[in-house]
């Protein structure tokens, strides 16, 4: 089953186009890495499927559903459910205790605190950060938040996982365990998992390499 | 060491003799080991034995040698094969990689495509390490370490191969 669909694909910031007509499909249970230089458009591409940018043309589908065919309120609530986004230095929110961090999309879906509160107990003891749910995160380690991050974008359940250089700011043994700890989360719910990624390690854990060079596909290479 | 596929891709060009060859080899690889003339004589002799090149023009004489090899049919398939294969990641590799792609690119094959497919078995081969854990004694990691931190070098490698030509072709 097809989990993320991007269909031609074009972005531009003012005058710089970052992306020039991509198209990719991703499986469920799928994992992707997403490379090249710095500047040829993986993040930009990332941020489109996430629907934290809005292509200037072509289409992403989640599970099927164009996302332009819906409304604001319904594309926010579908973003809210069926992805999770992971960004480079985890952008938890400062004065929320992690386990509240963790919460924040089944809080804003509207389930009730104690509920989401278990959910989220739950993921936190997954990525190996259940005794600090009562920190906030200048209190934690980068590595610390990276898994808050993790937890907190796996939290309710998504089909489509995405993260920006979830290991960029971690030492390559901190790195490695994030990324086993994202991998086996994302496998284990059967998510599909894109990684935005210039680090080799990362791009080794995947099934697919699809490397873009000034915002077009270069190579397309099954892993 | 490839060389016998070096002098393949050496004579793709045309016939040549043993003196062209080790010129064109020592050409394609300036800042490397220069190929002995000795070499040369015994790759052409073993590759004409194998009926991958022909002698296709002798004079005999008191002056230097004037044997002339050409590429047969069946030494040109053996070439475009080999330049189709990545080479098996592991300690060195990169060494093979860069022969197979500087005779890539001299001799008109689809270098990107192989760099592609070198890329994919690098990454393969660090997944499969990744994944099985090192034995528990005290040098195992440490090799392990050094075998994922080489092949990590050489994908850094492939990666700036890749924007090079990439760069070379738009330019």
């Amino acid at each position: 089953m097809i989990a993320l669909e991007l269909t031609d694909i074009e972005y531009s910031y003012r005058r710089n186009t970052a992306l020039r007509g991509v198209s990719l499909q991703v499986e469920a249970g799928e994992i992707v890495a997403i490379t090249g230089a710095s500047g040829c458009g993986k993040s930009t591409l990332l941020h489109c499927a996430a629907g934290i940018l809005t292509p200037d043309k072509g289409s992403v589908r989640l599970d099927g559903q164009d996302l332009a065919e819906l409304s604001a309120d319904a594309r926010a609530a579908l973003r809210r459910t069926k992805i999770g986004v992971v960004l480079q230095f985890g952008q938890l929110v400062p004065d929320l205790p992690l386990i509240d961090n963790v919460a924040l999309p089944l809080l804003l879906a509207g389930h009730q605190r104690s509920e989401a509160h278990e959910h989220a107990r739950e993921w936190l003891t997954q990525v190996g950060i259940q005794d600090e749910a009562d920190a906030v995160p200048s209190e934690l380690s980068g590595g610390q938040t990276q898994r808050a991050a993790i937890a907190r974008a796996l939290v309710s359940g998504p089909s489509v996982v995405l993260a920006d250089e979830p290991t960029g700011s971690l030492d390559s043994r901190a790195g490695k365990e994030l990324l086993d700890v994202l991998v086996s989360t994302a496998r284990y719910r059967g998510a599909a998992l894109v990684m935005v990624t210039h680090d080799n390690l990362v791009a080794a854990a995947a099934n697919r390499e699809i490397r873009l060079r000034d915002g077009v596909i270069q190579h397309e290479v099954a892993l | 060491m490839a060389t016998a596929e070096l002098v393949l891709g050496l004579l793709s060009a045309g016939p040549a003799h043993g003196y062209d060859v080790k010129r064109g080899h020592d050409s394609w690889f300036p800042d490397g080991r220069p190929l002995a003339f000795g070499q040369v004589y015994t790759t052409l002799g073993r590759l004409e034995r194998d009926g991958l090149v022909e002698v296709v023009e002798k004079t005999s004489g008191g002056g230097p040698d004037r044997t002339v090899y050409a590429l047969t049919d069946k030494g040109r398939k053996h070439l475009a094969d080999w330049l189709v294969d990545p080479v098996p990641p592991a300690w060195g590799s990169a060494d093979e990689v860069l022969r197979k792609l500087v005779a890539a690119v001299r001799t008109g094959g689809d270098a990107a495509a192989f760099l592609a497919r070198q890329r994919a078995s690098h990454l393969r081969r660090i997944r499969e390490l990744q994944e099985s854990p090192a034995g528990q004694d005290p040098t195992s990691p440490l090799v392990r370490d050094y075998t994922v931190a080489h092949l990590d070098a050489d994908l850094r490698w492939l990666d700036s191969a890749i924007e090079r030509l990439s760069e070379q072709e738009t330019s």
